[in-house]
This record gives C-alpha cells, structure tokens and sequence, in this order.
C-alpha cells in the first residue's frame, strides 16, 4: 500500500480467445501503470484490446477468453494470482467499470432499486437493506435523477439512454473505489447527452479523486478528459505519455495517424484517414503489428518486435524509428 | 396499462376465438356430408328411413344455423349433448376420464420442469463438458423418438421381461392384488402410473432441457450479467438469480402453455398404456366419427388452451416489466 | 430473445474479419464459411449421414428388400413358408409379423412414403409459412395483424384432434376410389397424399411466425446498413441482403419440418387414421400393437426405423443451425 505511486500497474498483460477461428491474441503483452488520482486515456480503435485489458484486469473475461500471462498489480498487490472469492471482493468495492451501452449494461428485468442494493449488499454483509438503498438513492441524486426515491424502484426501460448511463455510473461508484474503468461511456449515447456525462465524470473525479482509466477511440474526449495516455493497436501498446505530448510531440506513427483523422478548430488541417485495416488477430503481422499501414516501415520493422523504449521521462514508444520522427 | 385492464383486454379477445374455434369445430361434422350418413357408414343395414330417424332425434334435420345454436346453447350450461352411438349423455362418457388425463399429464409437466431447469441450466454453465454431452445427446433422442415408441420399449422391458410394472390402464383388479404383493390401491395406482408418466416426463423434458439450455446460453453472453459480474456479484447470484430469470421466460411460455394441452391429453400414449384418459376416449370417438363427443372434447380442449394463453401472458406481465409498465 | 453481440463480441469479430472484399464475393464466402464450420460438426455429419442412408435406401428399396411390399401377394410368402411371427433371423434380420410378412422389407419399402411425406408436407409448410410470414413481416400494418390472427388460431386449435378428425372422413369418402394416382409415371398413393396435405394445412402456422420474427429481423438490421453505407442503396441490394440472410433460416425450419413431419404422419398412422391402403411406418406400427407380447420386433424395429430419421433430421437441423449462425463459438 503506496500513498503515492501507481493505483494500477499492468506488465506484460497476455489474454487470448480460444475461438473456432484460431486463438486470438486480442491482448499481447501490454504494460502501462495509471498513477493514484490521475486520469488515464487508453486509446485505440475497435479490436486494438482495450477493453479486453479492462476486463482482464477485473478478471472477467468471458469465454472463451483466458488470461495467459502477465502481472496486473492494484495498489502494489498482485491481483492475477488471488483466489477467484478475493478477486470478487475487488470488483465494485475497489475497482469499477462503467460500460459502454447503457441499454445492454442494465439487466431489463430487474428495478433499478434490485440490482444496486444488491450489489452494495453483496460486500458489506452487515449493511442492512434500508441503508443500502439510502446508499444507493444518495448516489441516484449525485448523478442527477430526478425524485431518486421513487424512481429508484423503475425498471432500465422506463428511463432515456442518458439517464441509463449515468445510472450504470451511479452503479459503479456505490462502494467508492478507488479505480474507475469507463469504457467508451459516451459513445452510444447522443451527442447533446455525451458533454453531460462527460462533465458529471469530471466532477465526480474532482470530487473523489478517483483514479479512472477512459477507455476510447475519440481523440477529442481523451484531450478533454487526461492526463495521461496509453496508445494500443492490435494488442500492443503503441505509445504512452502524458496528454500534452501526445497531441504535440507524437513519437509514434499510430498516433500520429490518429490525431490526423480528427478533425480541429484551430487550424485547416485535411483528413488523413489510415490506409488498410486493422489487422486479424489470429495471424498478426510479424514484427511490428502496425507496419503494413505505416508510412515510415522499413524491413525491420516486419522482423523485429519493436520494445517499448522510454525516450524522455514518462514518455515510452515501440516503435524502431521514433528518433527519426 | 394496469395489469387489470391488460387482463380484461385479453379475455375479451380470447371469447370471439372460442366462438370461431366452436364454428369450425362444428362445421367439421358437415365436412363431407351428412353426419349420419358417415357414421353409419360401416353399417349398410341400415335403411334410409332410419337414418331420418335418427337424424331427427339428434336435430340434425334442422338448419345449420340453429343445430349450432342448440348445441352451443347446451353447451354453455355444460350439457355436452348425447353421443350418436347409443345416445349416451356425453358428459358421462367424459366424465372421470378427464381427471385422469389431467392426472397424467399434470405429474409428467411437473417432473418435468423440475428436472429440466437445474439441468439445462447446469449444462449452459458447464458447455462442452462430459455432462453436457450427455444431456445434449439424451435430450436430443428424447424428442426425436415417437411418443409411443417409447412407451412400447418401457412396456417390453418392464411389463414383459421384468415383470415389475403392470402395462395397461389406470386401475388393476382388486382381486389380483395378492398376485403382485399389493395390498392398497393407492400403491396399485402408482404402479400403473409409473411408465405412462415416465414415457411423457422424458419427452417434455427434452424439450424444456434444451429450451433451458438454449436460453441459458444466449442470456449468459449479455452484457448485463458481464457488469453485474463485474460489480461483485457472487457467481452463483449471478447465474441463479440474475441470468435466469432473463432466460426463463420461454420456458414458462412453453410450460404455460403445455397446460393447456394437458386436457388435450396424450393420445399416443393414453392408447399405448390403454390408459382411460380423454386422448384415447378422443381417438375411439374420432374413429367411429361419433362428433358429439369429438365435438365436446375439442371444444373442452380448446377452451383450456385458451385460458393457459391467458395465464401464460398475464404472468410474462409479472416477470418480464417491459410489458404492463408501457 | 436476441440481441446485440456483446463488446467483447464485437471486438473478436474485428480482429478476426478477414480484409473487406467487394460485395458479391462476400455473398459467397458466407456459405462457404458455413460449409467449414458444418464440416467440423460431427453430431451434424452424423445426422447427415443417416439421413443419406435413408435416401439410399428409398431409391433402391426394391433391390434392398427380399420380399416385395404390399399389395403384392409375394409380401405374404413368409406365411406361406412357414416362418409367421419368426424373431429375428439371417433370413429375415427384423424377423417376420404375425400376418406373415417380412419385416426388413416392409420397412425398407417404407421408406420411400417416409421420404414422400416428409418432403412433401415440408414443401407445402414452407411455402405456406413464407407466403404468410414474409408478407406479414414486410408489409407490416393491417395486412400483418390480419395474418398473424390466421395464423394464431390455427396456433391455438388443438391440431391434433382435428388431424384425426379430419384424416378419418376422408378415410371414409376416399375408401371407395382407387389406391393410386399415376403422376408422372409414378403411383401416388391417394390417401397418403391426402394426410400429407392435412397435416400440412394445420402446421404451417409455427413457421410462419418465425419467419415473419425473421423478416422484422432482417428490416432493422438492413437498415442501419443501409443507412450507414455511402449514399444509394436501391431496392434490389435490400433484395439481394433479405433473401440470403432468411434462406439460412429457412433451411433450418425446413430441415427441422421434415423432423416434424415424419413424426406427425407415424402418430397419426400408428393411432389408425393414416391412408388404410399404404403401408407406411406408422401403419406398421399399428398393425402389431396388439402382438407386442408375440412378436414385440414387428413393434420395435419400424419404431427403430422411425427414430433413425427423425433423429438424423434434428441433427442435420441443429447442425445447419450452428453453422449457418454468424456467432462464434468457442
């Protein structure tokens, strides 16, 4: 147990999925570490392993996927190696996830009041049921129902999309962990609704000083939201440094590539879009994951893996050419 | 809308289906001619004269419209008219013999989802176990072999080359107990009940083992029980409380559904075991084309899968919100 | 019951789609991408197989079988020889019946009616189901409530009874006319054709439901489609995209029908109110019911026969049904 230091510290994360199609590799030795109180971005596109990471870290990865390697330590403790009763101690009480479709994240046959008390019920076994639900309207409130003691007996579907997911944020904080996954809060959501959430995530952050990790593929909410950001494509961590550097001195072509798909304000800037696709993960390139599409590949970048170097303090690449960049 | 307005809608809907149901019903007997004439067809002794006799004591010589009338008017006060063989009251021929179709099938529907649930349910946790192999290929048989195929493999095996279960009716004789060791009914009841009900347990549970399982899978991969996971939840919670009550609900359908059908009883099996039910005593007045009785059965039939798709959506009402709180 | 693939879903189907290929060579690759996943299915190569079996036999039944069928008097030879209510032997593998026929032959024979009844009751179901169901489904509105009534009536009456019913007064008009019905050559048996056609008529309704769940599917998937892809999308391509995404279905409930359909015309025969004229499975095991204490392989045996292809089809459909479904599996 660190005062300071790092809340989450994740090495050579491995979680594959055994499939009929071949194993995938969806998460392929990533490391990264999320400090105490800070907000990290885990970026990449759909398929990249970023929610998978998440999941793995909680250790609910569904089937058929299976951790197989790696080290994932929470507040300086190795979790990957606790018993299955520990780890479930962790879930919702230390670590939390908001999920990204609130219409599928909410179980439809159960009342709001059901499911939260429940999980406020499944940790503290001496809590009685009235404090629990006083627990959970409390939190309803904060995050901006309205009559919260009525309505906390509705069911998912009575409520908007929005509402839907600041009760799936309310969920996640019942226990006050100390790490926050959310995962693509806003992208099911309507654009109108999306800066609500998002300014609801910062203020709950100021308030609590949760550390979260927000997991996206939006270039735009990641300099809103972060600190820090960890890059990911095809199961491999790309890129990690802190926000600013990100978005002006990129060592990495994957990011470079990505802020150029995104459009600015500030300057008149043509859409790049990155040619070809992302790759099959059963058969990954060889060598670096993303060199088929880069720009800057030589012969060996498809040989050799490239390893994450720290090329200025706090700030790590893979990438063989990130000094000619 | 309130659950009391979303019944009475229900009921109203369901009384012109009884009505159409009852009009095709009846005109079944005009199907292909006279009624009569069909039904005593086997008989060429009979003179024409008699059978205008007959059909005037039947008010089959009556226009159509009013006969169905007659007959529907009876048939509402319960008076299922007289049987066009020999002019027995219907309602006796019917009588106990639908208790004991009731009898059977009750127990077998019964048995059946209570082995079927834990089972399917198991077998969706534990996919591509031995176990679940087992249960997939036994439920698999189950609903491809006929009916009354099994209940003649049971019969061979345990009426004739064991000799431990009677093979035929309800009710053995009395005087025959001390034959078998018997001494009270009730044992004798049991015993004559045991491969009926085995026969349509199996079947049913078939399909409820693979319909549980189907539905187990299927709920299992959803995002929800992921998150309720994820918050802490105990697996057992999770599974036993949150997924299957999402998974459930076809099964009810199904099973709601199948009470109904009870009354409709087994025909197939009911003639395999002899047993005195309304499937068999259906059969032998379809056979003869006896249509008061195969009218009255029907119409008894009918009435209850009505009422069981009334009981079935009412209670989807109670576990699945999304309906009544529209 | 279904819904959105799970996150977690999604992302194994992106890293695991192969790169995006133009539209008309995607068609295809979704059978034979289905092929493959069959292919490693065993339950459904079995099923596969014993379906095969039957066929085989059905088109060489009169090479297969020793004795020929009924109405041919040679089917009774064994009564004349002797050998009645024999169990099982070298010389008659299922033994021979009271009345003194062969047993293996008549089910061998028999084959060909399950064949016909199964194929032909699936024909009619399925056109019906599709007529109903997809105009219902697409047209939506009236035209759907008042399809869907139809179609739920049939769903309540209790269709047993009324088969029965039904099959017997025509057992009766019928009995008086010819057994068969030259059609191209071949003699349809009349009465057979006849509980084919009831059957058909009270179970189309199930299938027609889930076809129409298809179709309302199948709309709102195409349309989000549609409406993300760039600009035009005619008429034709939603054509092009509805038509293959329903035939899997369609080839499922078909397989799944031709299950059904064996089983109902055994059942409907077997309690005696199948075509008195043809001697199919069903009417077998009808016939010796009554001799289940003497000859208990006459009962078992067409039984067993019953089984074999009921159970091959239910493979075969549940197979198709794994192999056809985009989902993946571990």
């Amino acid at each position: 147990m660190e005062p300071d230091g790092d809340i989450l510290r994740v090495e050579d994360l491995r979680t594959y999925f055994f499939t009929e199609a071949g194993v995938v590799r969806a998460v392929d030795g990533v490391s990264f570490a999320v400090k105490k109180g800070e907000t990290m971005g885990l970026v990449g596109e759909t398929g990249s392993g970023k929610t998978v990471a998440s999941y793995s870290v909680m250790r609910v990865v569904p089937k058929p996927g299976k951790i197989v390697g790696g080290r994932v330590y929470y507040d300086g403790e190795e979790i990957l190696s606790k018993s299955e009763e520990d780890v479930r101690k962790l879930r919702g009480e230390q670590i939390a996830m908001i999920f990204q479709d609130p219409n599928s994240s909410l179980n439809p046959v159960f009342s709001i009041q059901e499911q939260l008390t429940d999980i406020i019920l499944s940790h503290n076994g001496g809590m009685k049921k009235e404090e629990a639900l006083e627990t959970t309207i409390r939190l309803l409130d904060k995050v901006g129902m309205p009559e919260p003691e009525t309505r906390v007996r509705w069911y998912p579907h009575q409520f908007s999309g929005g509402m839907r997911q600041r009760i799936a944020i309310a969920r996640a904080l019942l226990l006050r962990p100390k790490l926050l996954f959310a995962d693509e809060p806003t992208t099911n959501l309507d654009v109108t609704i999306q800066a609500q959430v998002l300014e609801l995530l910062k203020s709950i952050k100021n308030e609590t000083g949760t550390s979260m990790v927000l997991i996206t593929h939006d270039m735009g909410i990641v300099a809103d939201m972060t600190s820090r950001v960890t890059v990911l494509y095809a199961g491999r961590v790309a890129e990690i440094s802190d926000t600013n550097t990100t978005y002006r001195k990129s060592l990495h072509p994957y990011t470079r590539a990505l802020l150029r798909s995104v459009p600015r304000v500030d300057e008149k800037v043509d859409l790049e879009s990155i040619p070809g696709n992302v790759p099959n993960l059963i058969t990954p390139p060889s060598g670096c994951r993303f060199h088929p599409r880069c720009k800057y590949a030589t012969e060996v970048c498809s040989e050799k893996v490239p390893p994450l170097e720290e090329a200025e303090e706090g700030h790590f690449t893979a990438c063989h050419h990130w000094r000619e960049l | 809308m309130s659950l009391a307005k979303y019944v009475a809608r229900r009921v109203v809907y369901m009384v012109p289906m009884a009505i159409g149901i009852s009009i095709i019903s009846f005109l079944v007997m005009y199907a292909a001619g006279d009624p009569i004439t069909l039904a005593t067809a086997g008989h060429p002794n009979i003179t024409e004269g008699q059978r205008e006799a007959l059909r005037r004591y039947y008010g089959l010589d009556q226009p159509i419209p009013i006969q169905y009338l007659n007959w529907l008017s009876h048939l509402l006060v319960g008076d299922f008219g007289r049987s066009l063989y020999g002019g027995r009251p219907v309602n006796q021929l019917i009588g106990s013999w639908f208790w004991e179709t009731v009898k059977l099938n009750l127990i077998a529907l019964v048995l059946a989802l209570i082995i079927a649930i834990p089972v399917g349910v198991n077998s969706a946790l534990k996919q591509y176990s031995v176990g679940d192999a087992f249960v997939t290929s036994v439920s698999i048989f189950g609903v491809s072999m006929p009916v009354f195929w099994i209940g003649i493999v049971l019969i061979l095996i345990f009426s004739f080359w064991l000799g431990w279960l009677p093979s035929a009716g309800a009710y053995g004789f009395p005087e025959l107990w001390p034959l078998f060791g018997i001494s009270d009914p009730t044992v004798d009841a049991i015993a004559h009940l045991i491969l009926p009900v085995t026969v349509l347990t199996y079947v049913q549970l078939a399909l409820y083992v693979r319909l549980t399982r189907a539905q187990m899978l299927e709920v299992m991969r959803q995002d929800y029980i992921l998150a309720a996971r994820a918050s802490g939840i105990p697996s057992n919670k999770v599974v036993y409380k949150y997924a299957l009550k999402n998974a459930i609900t076809p099964v009810l359908t199904y099973a709601g559904l199948s009470i109904g059908a009870i009354v409709a009883g087994a025909p197939m099996t009911e003639t395999t075991f002899n047993w005195p039910g309304l499937g068999r005593r259906f059969v032998q007045a379809a056979s003869i084309l006896d249509f008061p009785v195969v009218m009255g059965i029907t119409m008894i039939i009918t009435v209850m899968i009505l009422i069981a798709n009334l009981v079935v959506d009412v209670s989807y009402a109670f576990v699945d919100p999304r309906i009544t709180v529209e | 019951m279904a819904s959105p693939s799970t996150v977690v879903d999604e992302e194994i189907k992106a890293a695991t789609e192969e790169e995006a290929a133009p539209k008309k060579v995607r068609g295809a690759g979704q059978w034979s991408v289905a092929w493959r996943r069959f292919k490693r299915n065993k339950a459904a190569l079995l099923g596969l197989a014993m379906i095969g079996s039957v066929l085989i036999v059905a088109i060489f039944n009169n090479a297969i079988a020793p004795y020929p069928g009924r109405p041919s008097p040679d089917a009774f030879k064994p009564l004349y020889e002797g050998e009645a209510g024999q169990p099982p032997s070298l010389k008659h593998p299922f033994g021979t019946s009271r009345y003194g026929t062969d047993i293996f032959s008549e089910v061998v024979h028999g084959t060909v009616y399950t064949l016909y009844v199964s194929l032909f009751v699936t024909a009619i179901v399925i056109a019906l189901a599709l007529a109903v169901g997809v105009t219902a489904g697409y047209l939506a509105g009236r035209v759907d409530d008042v399809l869907m009534r139809i179609a739920e009536v049939f769903l309540v009456i209790p269709v047993l009874p009324l088969i029965l019913v039904f099959a017997r007064i025509f057992q009766i008009v019928f009995s008086q006319t010819s057994f068969t019905l030259p059609v191209l050559g071949i003699s349809v048996p009349i009465g057979l054709t006849i509980v084919v056609v009831i059957i058909s008529v009270f179970g189309w309704a199930g299938d027609a439901r889930a076809f129409r769940g298809e179709v309302l599917r199948i709309k709102e998937m195409e349309y989000i489609q549609a409406a993300k892809s760039i600009g035009a999308s005619s008429r034709r391509i939603m054509l092009y995209h509805i038509i293959p995404n329903i035939l899997s279905t369609v080839i499922v409930v078909a397989t799944l029908t031709m299950a059904t359909a064996i089983l109902t015309e055994a059942g409907v025969s077997f309690l005696g109110f199948g075509d008195p004229n043809t001697v199919t499975w069903g009417y077998l095991l009808n016939e010796n019911l009554n001799e289940l204490s003497v000859s208990w392989w006459a009962e078992i045996f067409p039984g067993l026969a019953v089984f074999w292809s009921v159970l091959g089809f239910n493979l075969l459909g549940d197979g198709l049904a794994d192999a056809l479904n985009p989902r993946l599996r571990e």
